[in-house]
């Protein structure tokens, strides 16, 4: 961290402990009784502070949620409707269409690159008529509030590089993720929860579902505060939130009277603002003890919003359930949620795979819309869904009427984004017949990160941190723009 | 709030003005001025020459002051108002302004000041400091010392704060100096008897000693090695993608080694970047080699070859910039350093010392991607051979009995021979007779009808697990493997606690036979898709019996072998089973192991999987009428001695005892361990500058060199890897020395002097101490690069053994403690904090080396990430000992690695770090607080309370903060534990049943003599304990 910041933050909370005339048992007691207890004095010992000057303008978006479908959801099924296919069954790929690009190790071996149009019918939802396939019926209800992009574009081919690069702008692991990025710049107003987090449900393929990395959520060179903080289904929801056995939240309580006591004295021993900051983090730690499990606790819901959400909210670690903990979360303060979905790498069978792969998030990814919507929160909120890549208009393996397999294809792919500052029901970008190349409107994943943060009051341009000598930025070193034609 | 920081910003950019030119009339180039010209101006007037504006550099004295076409000049030395980059950086106009507003660079005032004395005072230009080799400068005389010099760093250090009006503060108390150089130097904590044995010590010499037996230490090496696998991205899985283990743990043993021996810096470096290359290499050198493989590999389907090897190569070139130059390379990767004179094509001269590495694109997601090294023992090698001999002997006895053979093939007979049936039980009711029925998990349970589901007979097998569980034998009985055999299991899943995967699995002189039904990677044992673990599908249907039938053949069991041990197997769930026998069914006429004419027709074509490799080609590329009569000889005889079962009474005690003797050898082979090492390809690969560094994009081809803004290599026609590390280590190379040096500094002070410690370019932090900096690495490199003398040097001298407290005023002038007012003091490391808690408990196994461990780990850190078919999918904890040992040890998935690790900063090594991010945060308090770990090393040291701490609560809490702290603890300080303890005390009498639940989480045992309530309050009192600041600081 920058020294002056941790200096200064230091010495603000210092301030607040004498100038506020409470002794140590004072805070302690009013971190039992929340913060709010404490008033106006609270607010300025922010725990995850902004930088000086964030944002650097008025944002339109003051929290993000990223729905991540990892494995690269088949546009061509889902949202880039392209009638003119079905004259194309088993036809070969035009060479004038593929134009020599380079294809996967996976496929370049085979023979031939039949075409398969998508087996699912589409239709046309909203106001202007957005398309989307039969296979998400539930995001049909929300086209009004959506930006639909046809036309993103990413470098990576394969799923490990991709992921990185959708996550962290780069290929090469190392850099910091989107998220992180958000939280070094815009901090957060909770002081008893991460400010960015991170969640990992199941998905319904028991097979060979495509890997996670941390490194999809770390802050690479960024302070490791800014790190997403996974919030898990089994087990503890955050790491170690919970007492040994044995131990209740008094004893802790009483153990943590004494710490504070023999900490404070310590820090006039030595006089090192660290020891400052170590209390006030175990302190933060205590809240989260409790704030945690009142997160994760749904039995406040009302029976219309659960059913909203559909059948799954009751079952831990289903996607159902991470999309209300993400909408409960940005209620409590988090800047950042990410939920990240996996097992959207149909290179075969995709006809069934894909359609559970829908009927596990499209209900959920609806509702938490319009959930965000009822209570006012969509106008300051955005929602981002979309993969690492595209995938191919031949089949991979053998094409039959009713099934087919995709490989990848980074040329052009799908995303939305919904709620602040986004037009809803745009259809931006445009990709000829074959969803091969894009002809009108491409967005790079830089710009699409661009937009993102310009959606939340940052330049992007001028975002930058200093490492290994360089001004480093998640959007990249090249000129980027922001997508103006999705903005309201 | 606003003017308090207004206040705190006018303070630290005093601290930080005063580090740089306040004291000094005269600007430094290096040090006042090209910081701001690298920060504001090279960018786009700097050494790239694709991306330079108005033809305009100002890296160079010649490019300032050349004219330009309307013959203005940029600068002309001593005079202000003729210098256009003067009137460009105060002109008001936003067209001219410089740097331009959209580049969001803005020059502070305190920087023009610099810019415009500094050409005033005639525009003198320096070679980068940190390019110029470093000469020995003078240590300062200092007249009357206000603190004692102990050696000449703190010399250097005194002459600045003289200059700052600061002092050093008094030399710490022997209990803290004692503390702080045993973490420093080892990792780990003093003993009490060490401090008291330091503190009777009363002669002069005795920190010294005290030093001298800390770099004796084993421990020392493990603790130094610690900082060095972070530069060297060590790991023990691949990285990308399946993230399947590699065996590499050789190598990071190799480090610790090194350390302990203290082998010399130089080479230490040759080693690593050339073993492979030095002149009869021996086996460490070649291990040490293995720094060049520790870079993430993939073997992602689909991924292009060229691409990859193109990225190794570049990974290899940055890290050992990095680590050796402390230069950033990775932007020349692309185009033209833009702030250090490194060009495009001078990267990709060093990276075609790497570009010829022989490991191929794809790893296999296998343990050991070639090329590797086997580290057999002289005795190993010798029982291999003896095993080699002893199948050479069988091998003649088996073809003698095969020559006295008569055979005619069934096919060739009308009519045909009638088909033969059998069948054998292998489990019915209950295991066979006579073996010794042995559990992974809770005891066997046979239960009968009444208790549940029982197929036939009278009984069945039950298991409920947690996790990898099992039931087995592996002696005592033995089966027949008959030709054609199908194994038939049956087994009922209850339909309330389904398992992940179920598996059952056969001994033939090892466990290499399995079969399994679910989750691929639950069950953790075997090599996926071999007979080893063959998946069978998913998890048969619950709540009725299935028949899980199993053709032999495809678990690699063949005729004639003998099993002495079978296993049902599960991950979690509740699972029956029952039932297990194997049946066949013989047709001489048709079947090719009584057929020589069918076997042939069958397999043509094929890759017979047992053939040697010159008779499969064989098999696999002609037709059975193309063979010749020598070739079809040879093939007979190995399907006589293999497959025909009329042989089987003929050649099965002679191949019996080849098999066996295989299989031993097979079992040894897998005990040698082996590493991954460098090696170039025969041939070089051709390097070329890849235009935007993009992998498919050559441009022009390139050789091997150096960039030529640093000494040059020798004269040769053709250079190595190894001269790549002599030329780093040469006397006259201006950054190793320099960068290795900071770097230790960095590690005992908290910060370098150059606090980039990754980054001595011109956009590198300048040295706070240029002539210290340059002193200790004259130094070091005359010492011949002695590691533990550049260490003693360190930690000697008073400017390390001064007291930590710190003023309001001296933290805000030196918030950073830049200048050395006082001693060293900063949150211990990850890896330190975890080895402290295991230490003090007295839990850690203080074994050295080995494959990595699997200490305690939550459920799910692994799982949620990891790909389903990757090897590294399910953590399964260790018992015993691998949950206490150092964590150095700990296995490190890269893709998701330990908690205790990341949550304190520890970097996941997919790239170098050289320096770690020391966060505060409350996450770290909550494991700190509620971990397994810690609080079963709090319980383990509260028991040492009451077993060695004395009689009296007072005696015990004293105890064990001298035990935590290395000091006693004060009056105040043991009265607030002692009012906590009674709290707890309290509470824990009042509640037996927690006390108990307290005292139990771990896998250690407790002492059962000890009272539950007395031992949990003492738990509570060492968990807050090892929480406290001071425990978890180096102070």
């Amino acid at each position: 961290m920058n020294p002056l910041i941790d200096y200064h933050y230091a010495q603000t909370r210092r301030q607040f402990f004498q100038g506020a005339g409470l002794n140590l048992g004072g805070i302690a007691l009013a971190s039992i009784m929340g913060e709010r207890a404490l008033g106006a004095a609270v607010s300025k010992s922010q725990v995850h502070p902004p930088l000086t000057g964030y944002p650097q303008f008025a944002p339109k978006a003051k929290r993000l949620i990223y729905l991540h479908m990892n494995g690269a959801p088949s546009q061509l099924d889902l949202f880039d409707y392209k009638p003119e296919l079905q004259k194309f069954y088993d036809k070969d790929l035009p060479d004038s269409v593929r134009n020599g690009q380079r294809i996967t190790g996976m496929t370049s071996g085979q023979a031939r690159f039949p075409v398969a149009p998508s087996i699912f019918k589409f239709s046309q939802c909203g106001k202007n008529g957005m398309w989307m396939s039969e296979l998400v019926p539930h995001i049909h209800e929300i086209a009004d509030e959506m930006a639909l992009i046809r036309s993103v574009h990413t470098e990576a081919i394969n799923h490990d590089p991709a992921c990185t690069f959708v996550m962290t702008g780069s290929e090469v692991p190392g850099k910091p993720s989107l998220g992180s990025w958000i939280s070094y710049g815009l901090g957060s107003e909770s002081n008893d929860l991460p400010s960015f987090v991170v969640l990992t449900p199941n998905f319904p393929s028991s097979g060979n579902a495509q890997a996670l990395f941390t490194r999809m959520w770390s802050s690479g060179f960024l302070p490791t505060k800014h790190s997403g903080v996974a919030l898990r289904a089994v087990g503890d929801p955050v790491l170690y939130v919970k007492n040994p056995p044995g131990v209740d939240p008094s004893d802790r309580r009483t153990m943590l009277d004494a710490l504070n006591k023999l900490n404070q004295q310590n820090f006039e021993r030595f006089g090192d603002p660290e020891t400052q900051t170590r209390i006030a983090q175990y302190e933060m730690a205590f809240r989260m003890q409790t704030s945690v499990p009142e997160l994760a606790d749904l039995s406040g819901e009302s029976k219309t919003t659960l059913d909203m959400y559909g059948p799954d909210v009751s079952r831990p670690g289903s996607f159902t359930q991470s999309a209300l903990l993400a909408r409960r979360l940005l209620e409590r303060g988090t800047r950042v949620v990410q939920i990240l979905h996996r097992g959207w790498d149909q290179h075969g069978g995709l006809p069934v795979n894909i359609a559970a792969q829908c009927k596990d998030t499209e209900q959920a990814c609806a509702a938490l819309v319009k959930d965000l919507k009822q209570r006012g929160l969509l106008e300051d909120t955005l929602v981002v869904w979309g993969g690492e890549f595209g995938r191919t208009v031949y089949s991979q393996g053998t094409l039959t009427k009713d099934n087919y397999g995709r490989d990848h294809h980074p040329r052009n792919f799908c995303m939305w984004m919904a709620g602040a500052g986004v037009k809803g029901g745009t259809t931006y970008g445009e990709t000829d017949d074959f969803s091969y190349n894009i002809v009108k409107d491409g967005v790079h994943l830089n710009e699409l990160n661009a937009t993102i943060l310009h959606l939340m009051g940052i330049n992007h341009s001028a975002f930058s941190y200093k490492f290994q000598g360089l001004d480093q930025r998640l959007t990249g070193v090249e000129e980027v723009k922001v997508v103006k034609g999705i903005l309201a | 709030m606003n003017r308090l920081f207004t206040i705190f910003a006018y303070l630290f950019v005093i601290s930080l003005f005063s580090l740089q030119a306040a004291t000094k009339d005269k600007v430094s180039f290096n040090r006042d001025v090209r910081p701001i010209l690298s920060d504001n101006c090279f960018a786009c007037h700097g050494i790239d020459s694709k991306h330079r504006k108005a033809d305009l550099r100002l890296d160079v004295m010649e490019g300032a002051l050349k004219a330009n076409e309307d013959g203005a000049v940029a600068i002309k030395p001593g005079d202000i108002k003729a210098s256009s980059l003067w009137q460009r950086i105060i002109t008001t106009d936003e067209d001219d302004l410089m740097p331009p507003p959209d580049s969001h660079k803005k020059l502070s005032a305190e920087q023009r000041e610099i810019l415009k004395r500094w050409i005033e005072q005639g525009a003198e230009y320096q070679a980068h400091w940190s390019f110029i080799t470093p000469k020995t400068p003078a240590v300062p005389p200092i007249q009357n010392p206000p603190s004692e010099i102990r050696n000449p760093l703190d010399a250097f250090v005194l002459e600045r704060l003289a200059e700052e009006g600061l002092q050093q503060n008094a030399q710490a108390d022997k209990e803290s100096l004692i503390r702080r150089v045993t973490f420093d130097l080892t990792g780990l904590p003093p003993t009490l008897a060490e401090v008291d044995a330091f503190l009777a010590d009363a002669a002069p010499q005795a920190y010294e000693a005290v030093v001298d037996r800390l770099l004796k230490s084993p421990r020392y090496g493990e603790h130094m090695a610690r900082y060095w696998l972070d530069l060297a991205r060590y790991g023990d899985t691949h990285g990308l993608h399946l993230d399947n283990e590699r065996s590499m743990w050789p190598y990071r043993d190799w480090v610790v080694k090194a350390f302990n021996d203290n082998l010399h810096f130089d080479d230490f470096t040759r080693w690593q970047l050339a073993g492979d290359l030095m002149p009869n290499a021996t086996v460490d050198q070649k291990i040490a080699s293995g720094f060049n493989r520790c870079n993430v590999t993939t073997s992602e389907g689909g991924s292009i070859n060229e691409e990859f090897v193109f990225r190794y190569a570049v990974d290899r070139t940055s890290t050992a910039v990095e680590v050796w130059m402390g230069l950033t390379a990775g932007c020349a990767v692309c185009h033209d350093h833009k702030f250090d004179p490194l060009s495009q094509r001078e990267f990709y001269s060093l990276y075609a010392f790497f570009n010829s590495a022989a490991d191929p694109a794809m790893d296999g997601n296998i343990l050991l991607t070639a090329p590797t090294l086997r580290l057999a023992t002289a005795e190993q090698d010798k029982q291999i051979a003896g095993f080699d001999a002893s199948i050479v002997t069988t091998e003649v006895k088996i073809r003698d009995a095969i020559a006295k053979m008569s055979y005619i093939d069934p096919a060739t007979i009308t009519p045909p021979p009638p088909v033969q049936t059998s069948e054998v039980v292998w489990f019915d009711d209950g295991f066979p007779a006579g073996v010794k029925v042995e559990v992974a998990g809770a005891p066997t349970s046979i239960i009968t009808k009444e208790q549940g589901p029982v197929f036939s007979g009278t009984t069945a097998l039950k298991r409920t697990a947690i996790d990898v569980a099992q039931d087995y034998f592996v002696s005592g009985a033995s089966f027949d493997i008959p030709p054609n055999g199908k194994i038939s299991t049956y087994c009922y899943i209850d339909p309330a606690s389904p398992p992940k995967a179920i598996m059952v699995q056969y001994h033939v002189e090892g466990w290499n036979h399995r079969a399994v039904w679910g989750e691929e990677g639950a069950i953790p044992f075997g090599k996926v898709r071999t007979p080893e673990k063959v998946q069978m599908g998913g998890l048969p249907k619950a709540g009725e019996w299935v028949k899980l039938e199993v053709a032999t053949e495809k678990l690699g069991l063949k005729p004639g072998m003998k099993v002495t041990g079978y296993a049902f197997t599960q991950f979690g769930g509740t699972v029956h089973w029952d039932r297990m026998s194997i049946n066949s069914s013989v047709d001489p006429a048709k079947d090719p192991q009584w057929s020589w004419k069918i076997w042939a027709e069958k397999n043509q074509g094929k890759r017979v999987e047992g053939l040697p490799n010159e008779l499969l080609t064989l098999v696999r590329g002609k037709k059975p009428s193309e063979w010749s009569v020598a070739e079809t000889r040879q093939l007979q005889d190995w399907w006589f001695e293999n497959e025909y079962q009329g042989a089987r009474s003929i050649v099965e005690g002679s191949r019996g005892e080849k098999l066996a003797i295989i299989s031993k050898k097979k079992a040894l082979e897998e005990m040698i361990p082996a590493t991954l090492i460098m090696a170039d390809m025969p041939k070089d690969r051709e390097s070329f500058v890849m235009i935007r560094g993009q992998y498919n994009k050559p441009g022009d081809k390139v050789s091997r060199g150096t960039p030529a803004a640093f000494p040059p290599l020798p004269k040769r026609d053709h250079y190595t890897r190894l001269d790549l590390a002599d030329w780093l280590v040469a006397p006259e190379h201006p950054l190793t020395s320099r960068v290795t040096v900071n770097r230790f500094w960095q590690q005992f002070f908290g910060i370098g002097l150059v606090k980039t410690s990754s980054d001595f370019g011109s956009q590198g932090t300048p040295p706070s101490h240029p002539e210290l900096l340059d002193w200790l690495s004259s130094n070091f490199r005359e010492s011949g690069w002695d590691v533990k003398a550049l260490v003693k040097l360190m930690v000697s001298s008073s400017t390390y053994r001064q007291g930590t407290k710190a003023s309001p005023e001296l933290l805000a002038k030196d918030p950073e403690n830049r200048l050395y007012a006082r001693g060293p003091r900063f949150r211990l490391d990850a890896e330190v904090l975890r080895d402290n808690a295991l230490f003090v408990s007295n839990l850690l196994n203080p074994t050295i080396g080995g494959k990595g461990v699997r200490p305690y780990q939550p459920p799910n850190i692994w799982e949620p990430v990891g790909f389903g078919g990757s090897n590294t999918r399910n953590y399964v904890q260790d018992k015993g000992d691998g949950l206490y040992r150092r964590s150095l040890y700990t296995f490190l998935k890269r893709t998701a690695p330990p908690p205790f690790m990341a949550t304190f900063d520890a970097p996941n090594r997919e790239q170098p770090c050289t320096r770690r991010e020391r966060s505060n945060t409350p996450l770290q308090a909550l494991q700190l607080m509620n971990d397994i770990q810690h609080f079963e090393a709090a319980r383990n040291l509260a028991q040492r309370m009451l077993l060695e701490g004395g009689a009296s609560s007072a005696d015990r809490i004293t105890w064990a903060w001298r035990n935590v702290t290395s000091r006693k603890p004060s009056e105040s300080e043991l009265a607030i534990v002692q009012e906590t303890f009674n709290q707890h005390l309290v509470k824990y009498q009042a509640n037996v049943e927690a006390a108990n639940l307290a005292v139990s989480y771990g896998e250690s045992k407790r002492d059962e003599k000890l009272n539950a309530s007395e031992l949990a309050a003492y738990t509570m009192v060492a968990n807050l304990l090892l929480n406290l600041d001071e425990t978890v600081t180096k102070n």
